[in-house]
């Protein structure tokens, strides 16, 4: 059992079989050890907490239930590299970009993080999903207008 | 940074496991090939800024994120 002092949430315990390895590490951020945190059994978000920073999470999603159709291709080379050849084989995540706004909540389809074996990777869906995807619905068409921006490159 | 003029078909070694051959030439574009370790994570890196750019915004989100029923009585 571990013991974060999280800036966010307080003390919390992590049990070992709850920790996960991320071997390359998540870019742009720090360490490789981390962990998923359900905070409140009725949100439809987990946090990933770093159990090496205790100010250091981000918030994750299982990207079914914000995008039904949403697919992962992954590459073979990335397959190999990570032991896993299809999205069925792990627990996939994508990153959210929280904001004040709901309509501002953007979520990362272009680099899902499987998790398998107690191990996560951060990989580059070979579909060119956005980088930065609506997940509610906005009243307008703006979203709709982002998203297709965001998709290009 | 270091500046090698190759042609189509030449290759060039970084340390040793790592071969980058430049397979075509044609207009503005550049084909590359890249043989490196399978722990070696290759990317364009427009795509990898990108990430690493919505990664540390994720990660400075606040502790406080709505819950469906939030979200529902929010858009009503």
């Amino acid at each position: 059992m571990l013991t974060v002092e999280s800036t966010r949430f307080g003390t919390v315990e992590v049990p070992d079989e709850a920790v996960i390895e991320f071997p390359n590490g998540i870019l742009g951020l720090q360490g490789r050890k981390w962990t998923l945190m359900a905070r409140d059994p009725d949100s439809d978000f987990l946090w990933l907490h770093s159990l090496e920073d205790p100010s250091l999470a981000l918030p994750v999603t299982n990207p079914w239930l914000f995008f039904p159709d949403y697919v992962v291709e992954i590459d073979d080379n990335d397959a190999k590299r990570i032991g896993v050849q299809t999205p069925a084989d792990a627990d996939v995540y994508v990153t959210v970009r929280a904001a004040e706004a709901l309509e501002d909540f953007r979520a990362n389809l272009r680099a899902p993080i499987l998790v398998h074996s107690g191990q996560a990777h951060q990989i580059i869906n070979q579909i060119p999903e956005p980088v930065q995807a609506p997940m509610f619905n906005a009243v307008t068409e703006t979203a709709d207008e982002v998203a297709l921006e965001t998709s290009v490159g | 940074m270091l500046h090698i003029t190759r042609r189509a078909g030449q290759t060039i070694r970084i340390g040793d496991d790592i071969v980058i051959e430049i397979t075509e030439i044609g207009g503005s574009h550049v084909r590359i090939g890249i043989d490196a370790p399978r722990e070696v994570q290759v990317l364009r890196d427009e795509i990898w800024q990108a990430v690493e750019e919505e990664n540390r915004a994720a990660a400075s989100s606040d502790a406080d994120l709505p819950t469906p029923a939030r979200a529902d009585a929010e858009q009503g």
